[in-house]
């Protein structure tokens, strides 16, 4: 068997060695250098710009602008930015191009000799600006008659609103013995992947202009790219070496179509040296959006004896200067904000807001560890006010096979999550008291005993797999086999990336099985738009499932071939899910996902209620993975994500003010280091197989994320009586509040 | 341009005198347009930051002979202006006799940012939230500095002005830390609070020094740290203290009173209220600890360095003054081969790795990975002169004459068993990170062949990774340990 085994990731040997060549390890020897000038502007218009001084600069070869853009606009699910802010048009597009919506709009391109020139010419370009009212967040979006993107028709800086209308809101509230309330705030998290942006890029031999770099969906920086330069795709490569983490960072575009455009426009003046960049970290923390800060205000009603009657809620994300994937996040946090359970009546309003700070996007969970925070903080609440075990509520509520969904429509068929809460229970030993020992938050002194607390908190989820809202789903996979009587070799194109989690490891794994040979006879070809159909993107936990699909159709397809003598026999195979729907826009109702994943997270935690420090001792996370391709592969993915969690609810705490990041370095964005975390993380592996997934695997990466966070702050309320509905949990913030409540 | 596209200083000359009256003298002839480096950990930081744009010049004391040194004579510690943090808190007599001092030095950074910095670079710095300002501050040091005209000392109370303000003189250089080590009857902690528990900056900090007539109180030093343009005393609460015994009820108010002393500020790190708060439960702690004799009871046994040498191969020989513009040549051994290469004197020894180290056969080295260029995670760690540095923060041309080792030189014929162990380990996911966590790995089991959990953990703590949450990298360098103890492979 390959598929289950948990077989070493064929990619690390060259990680081990230094070998690997991620982007800025790309260094062509004839390679110019090109800088990607920021505004940093937040909000302001552009009246005049002067390149004569900077093109003067001698060993500057060229300065690309706005005015040299065909179409000059971006977006992945609606075009609202342009590709650079200048004067001088917007090509064929309608978004206004001459205001700058954010402090890292990029304005100019400029290639030159050397490093050193490039920026010495960066430094010499004249802009003259307007300023504008910069509005720095949510609520001044929300207040201002200032529009930033007045172009779009809309009266107010909220731009997307999805509703749901179910059963009967007032009858719920009539039912409802208990009322639970909350005003529950999510805060910025930056992604943090270790390698900061970088790009090659040049005019290939066949004339297709190409761009290395580090992304999540190739296929997707192609169409973008092809778009603002007004080319056909195939005249656009995209090509990805090793990729230095995403975690959802890298679907929009950074580097990609600057980089693009610079290439081809000197390769139409006879300039044909490749052009290579590297941002530092600070240019990344400040250059690509985050995971969206947000408030929800939500009020549950529930009868004495624990059901839920009825939910309402009203949520809001700050988009930040431009969509991204804002109105799929917020579709999303929609999806989770009444949290996994069966809730018969239900009125729920999700608004995204435009605000002149860094755009809100992709990040693992996206949008369900905002929602999910304040679902399950009331499900806690909830437990805590009828003094009932919050796990047996969740067991209680939470959707089973056949349950109708909060869009109105049965939940698809594989409903796992009541034997996930059961594997999550008997894992903790949940019903027993805390385990948490007692700590020091100060390396020099022994715990101070008598201000340790401890508790423990539980929390659930779900998630979707896969694009969802009627997207167009799809992923391509092909399979080639060779040989003569007995087939020996095995070569599978896959456009997929591999951003870490070793998706290179688990498709050679998943093509082995599909033909039925050793995997170290399948050799990959993995990442460029030239060899490869479009797999989708490295997101939403749908890569495992989707490309398991499609390379059971490349393998059958190949095997026909084969056995009509073809050599090499040649399979290629599109797979296509079951379509979703687009929420209704009054209603909600749809079928807005093919399949879920579920998860479940129960913490230890102890409390230093002098300093406000906490401590993680113990995390189990019981996930649903349908059936685990790659054990080991499928404990980093829960290892990584917990962790990654504990960085968003305690150590990290991005500051955003006046439309500017305050703190863009490892050194002020505090991610957790290795002593840090917690000491133990449980990983369940549950399998319960998804009818429609290969080899019955769901998608698992963004999952153990997201109950994280209101697992920790159930902890504390078991600990200290104190509720805390705002997090990052920073030692003052968690001080200030337990001496306001008195438990201090 | 944006704040974080600017560019730093742009250095044109490295100097490496022999001695210190070179260094003197090309100092006085620089004047502002010079600095001095010996770790560089915190002027590098200072040079890309535009902190100071002005200089154009370094002057490497580094090679100067006799500096690097730990001595006591009459009970008096002298700390040469080359000893860095991990010699310090590596120091028996600095751990008998200077605990604070200790434990001041072991929180700061990491591992490899200990390797480099200096406890003279961190004086000179002048941040209220330096940790080994306040040790040496209650420790009642005195420093020397030494210039063309002449040498004179300051008391360590006297020395600052304002924040990264002090009393040393364009053309002073620092050549002696001296105090006098703690008696019998004396006891000291530091305490730190920061962010996170290692690579972070302090919040507040506080070193108490107690001179004890049995149970009563004879003498008080406390100096607290990030609460005021310069590290501060607590009068009151010290002159509280004197005279008193440690009860619960002494101790509360004493924390109390000294938390009433400085007025701090709002910053990113923490509210001016938090800071208040956390000052009172800093110095209730710390006296509770030095009360109960239990201020050494969190000492590391064996704090792992991540270095097995001491000092350069050449140190104490005699070398002649040295200078390197970017066109002159930096020679080093990288990897067991002589490499020679420019632009040594305006990159860090990182970039000079990556782009130009590579010579024209061997490919370039770029195993060595960029992650943040402030020396906070680890990605660039290599070996210089048998120490895990981060290369980010070292000065290329400091690696003239030097033996340098990268993850391309880490296997020998077949993968160095800390390697094999992360990838049976499933320790690689993205792998960004991976070069600096197997040199850091292989350096600490190099040091200690046999690391606890902690010491594992405390060896790797200057390496940042965002992918596997650390558990299969701590797993990989247990494994690694067993089959190297075991007999094993290399």
């Amino acid at each position: 068997m390959t598929v289950g085994a948990a077989r070493l990731r064929v990619d690390a040997p060259g990680k081990v060695t230094g070998a690997t060549h991620y982007p800025s390890d790309l260094k062509p020897t004839d390679a110019l250098a090109a800088k990607v000038v920021f505004s940093d502007k937040p909000h302001a218009r552009m009246l005049a710009m002067d390149l004569s001084e900077a093109e003067a600069v001698p060993g500057v070869v060229a300065i690309f602008t706005a005015a040299d853009v065909p179409v000059n606009e971006y977006g992945l699910t609606m075009f609202d930015q342009p590709a650079m802010v200048g004067v001088g048009g917007t090509g064929r597009s309608d978004v206004p191009s001459d205001v700058s919506r954010w402090e890292a709009d990029q304005v100019a391109i400029v290639v030159a000799e050397t490093e050193a020139v490039a920026h010495d010419a960066a430094e010499r370009i004249a802009i003259e600006w307007e300023d504008l009212p910069v509005l720095a967040d949510i609520d001044a979006a929300l207040d201002s008659s200032t529009l930033i993107h007045p172009e779009n028709g809309q009266e107010s800086n909220v731009y997307t609103h999805l509703k749901i209308r179910k059963g009967d809101v007032a009858a719920g509230w009539e039912a409802a013995d208990v009322v639970i309330e909350g005003t529950y705030r999510v805060p910025h998290q930056e992604h943090a992947y270790l390698q900061p942006e970088a790009a090659v890029s040049y005019v290939d031999e066949e004339g297709r202009v190409t761009v290395e770099i580090a992304g999540q969906w190739a296929h997707e920086d192609q169409e973008q790219i092809a778009h603002a330069l007004d080319l056909p795709s195939d005249q656009v490569r995209v090509i990805y070496p090793a990729i230095g983490g995403a975690f959802g960072g890298r679907e929009d575009m950074s580097l990609q179509i600057v980089m693009a455009l610079a290439s081809w426009k000197l390769h139409a003046r006879g300039e044909h040296r490749p052009l290579r960049t590297v941002w530092s970290r600070e240019e990344s923390i400040v250059g690509h959006h985050k995971r969206h800060r947000g408030v929800i205000h939500t009020r549950w009603g529930a009868t004495k004896d624990g059901k839920i009657m009825v939910v309402e809620a009203d949520g809001y994300l700050d988009a930040g200067a431009y969509n991204y994937t804002t109105n799929k996040v917020l579709g999303n946090m929609h999806l989770c904000v009444g949290g996994p359970y069966e809730i018969p009546n239900a009125r729920i309003d999700s608004r995204a807001v435009y605000t002149n700070t860094v755009p809100g996007g992709a990040f693992r969970g996206f949008g369900a560890p905002q929602g999910g925070f304040a679902a399950e903080s009331q499900m806690n609440k909830l437990a805590a006010t009828l003094d009932v075990d919050p796990l047996e509520l969740r067991l209680l509520n939470c959707v089973k096979e056949g349950s109708i969904g909060i869009t109105q429509t049965m939940m698809p068929e594989g409903v796992s999550l009541p034997t996930v809460l059961e594997r999550c229970r008997e894992e903790a030993g949940w019903g027993e008291p805390s385990q948490a020992p007692p700590f020091t938050p100060f390396q020099s002194v022994p715990p101070a005993e008598s201000a340790i607390r401890s508790g423990r908190g539980v929390a659930c989820s779900y998630k979707n797999v896969g694009f969802s809202f009627g997207f167009p789903e799809k992923c391509e996979a092909k399979i080639e086999l060779d040989g003569r009587d007995d087939i020996e070799s095995v070569k599978l194109f896959y456009a997929g990336a591999d951003v870490g989690q070793g998706g290179h490891t688990a498709w050679s794994q998943m093509a082995a099985e599909a033909v039925g040979v050793d995997p170290d006879r399948v050799e990959g070809v993995f990442s460029d738009t030239a060899s490869s159909g479009d797999s989708g993107s490295a997101s939403a936990s749908r890569l495992t499932w989707m490309s398991g699909n499609a390379i059971l159709g490349a393998a059958e397809e190949a095997q026909k071939a084969w056995l009509d003598g073809d050599r090499p026999a040649i399979g290629q195979f599109r797979f296509v899910p079951p379509p979703t729907d687009p929420l209704d826009p009054d209603t909600g109702y749809a079928v807005p996902n093919f399949a879920y994943g579920y998860v479940a997270e129960a913490v230890d935690v102890a409390v230093d209620i002098e300093t406000g420090h906490i401590q993680v001792s113990d995390v189990v996370c019981a996930v649903d993975v349908g059936r685990a391709i790659n054990p080991n592969l499928v404990e980093g993915q829960i290892e990584g994500a917990v962790v990654q969690a504990y960085g968003y609810v305690v150590t990290e705490n991005l500051r955003v003010e006046e439309g500017r990041i305050l703190n863009p370095r490892f050194s002020t964005y505090l991610i957790p280091g290795i002593l840090d975390i917690p000491d133990r993380v449980h990983n369940v592996v549950v399998e319960v197989p998804d009818p429609r997934g290969p080899w019955g695997a769901r998608g698992m990466a963004e999952m153990p994320l997201i109950p994280l966070a209101p697992a920790i702050v159930g902890a504390l309320h078991d600990a200290t009586g104190v509720w805390f509905d705002e997090f990052p949990l920073t030692p003052g913030r968690v001080l200030a509040k337990l001496r306001e409540a008195g438990a201090s | 341009m944006h704040e974080v596209q600017q560019r730093g200083a742009a250095i044109v000359r490295y100097e490496t005198p022999g001695s210190l009256e070179s260094a003197m003298r090309l100092l006085a002839e620089a004047g502002p347009r010079a600095r001095l480096v010996a770790g560089g950990t915190d002027l590098l930081l200072e040079l890309q930051r535009g902190v100071r744009p002005d200089v154009d010049t370094l002057i490497d004391i580094t090679r100067i002979p006799g500096l690097g040194d730990i001595t006591e004579s009459d009970s008096v510690i002298n700390l040469g202006p080359l000893v860095t943090h991990n010699q310090a808190l590596a120091s028996d007599l600095i751990v008998d006799r200077a605990l604070p001092l200790a434990q001041s030095a072991w929180e700061v950074g990491s591992p490899q940012l200990r390797n480099r910095a200096t406890i003279a670079g961190n004086l000179v710095t002048a941040s209220p939230a330096n940790d080994t300002i306040s040790a040496l501050h209650a420790l009642q040091a005195v420093v020397t500095v030494v210039s063309v005209r002449g040498e004179r000392t300051i008391p360590l109370v006297d020395l600052y002005h304002g924040v990264r303000r002090s009393a040393i003189e364009a053309d002073e250089i620092l050549t002696a830390i001296t105090f006098r080590g703690l008696e019998d009857r004396e006891r000291g902690i530091f305490v730190k609070l920061g962010l996170r528990r290692a690579q972070a900056i302090s919040v507040v900090h506080v070193s108490i020094v107690l001179g004890f007539d049995g149970a009563l109180v004879a003498t008080a030093r406390i100096a607290l740290g990030s609460v005021a343009p310069t590290i501060i005393d607590a009068p009151a609460a010290t002159d509280y203290l004197v005279g008193r015994t440690l009860s619960d009820d002494v101790i509360t108010e004493a924390g109390r009173i000294a938390a009433g002393e400085p007025t701090p500020i709002d910053d990113l790190r923490a509210t001016a209220r938090y800071r208040t708060d956390l000052i009172e439960v800093l110095v209730q702690r710390g006296l509770r600890a030095l009360r109960d004799r239990t201020e050494r009871s969190r000492w590391p046994v064996r704090p792992p360095l991540l270095t097995t040498v001491h000092g350069r191969p050449d140190a104490g020989a005699a070398v002649g003054d040295l200078t390197h513009s970017d066109t002159d040549l930096i020679h080093a051994t990288i990897n067991g081969k002589a490499i020679s290469a420019p632009n040594g004197a305006s990159k860090t020894l990182l970039d000079w790795l990556r782009d130009d180290a590579d010579g024209a056969s061997s490919g370039s080295l770029t195993g060595t990975k960029e992650g943040c260029a402030e020396g906070e995670c680890g990605a660039c760690t290599v070996y210089l002169d048998g120490a895990a540095v981060m290369s980010c923060l070292v000065p290329a041309a400091q690696a003239h004459g030097s033996v340098v080792t990268t993850v391309e030189g880490l296997a020998n014929g077949s993968l160095h068993p800390i390697q094999d162990a992360f990838v049976d380990q499933g320790a690689v996911q993205c792998g960004f990170c991976i070069p600096g966590f197997l040199m850091s790995g292989a350096k600490l089991l190099e040091e200690i062949p046999n690391p606890t959990p902690d010491q594992t953990r405390q060896g790797m703590a200057g390496n940042l990774c965002r992918c596997t949450g650390y558990y299969k990298i701590i797993a990989a360098v247990d494994q690694a340990a067993a089959v190297l103890t075991d007999g094993g492979v290399r």
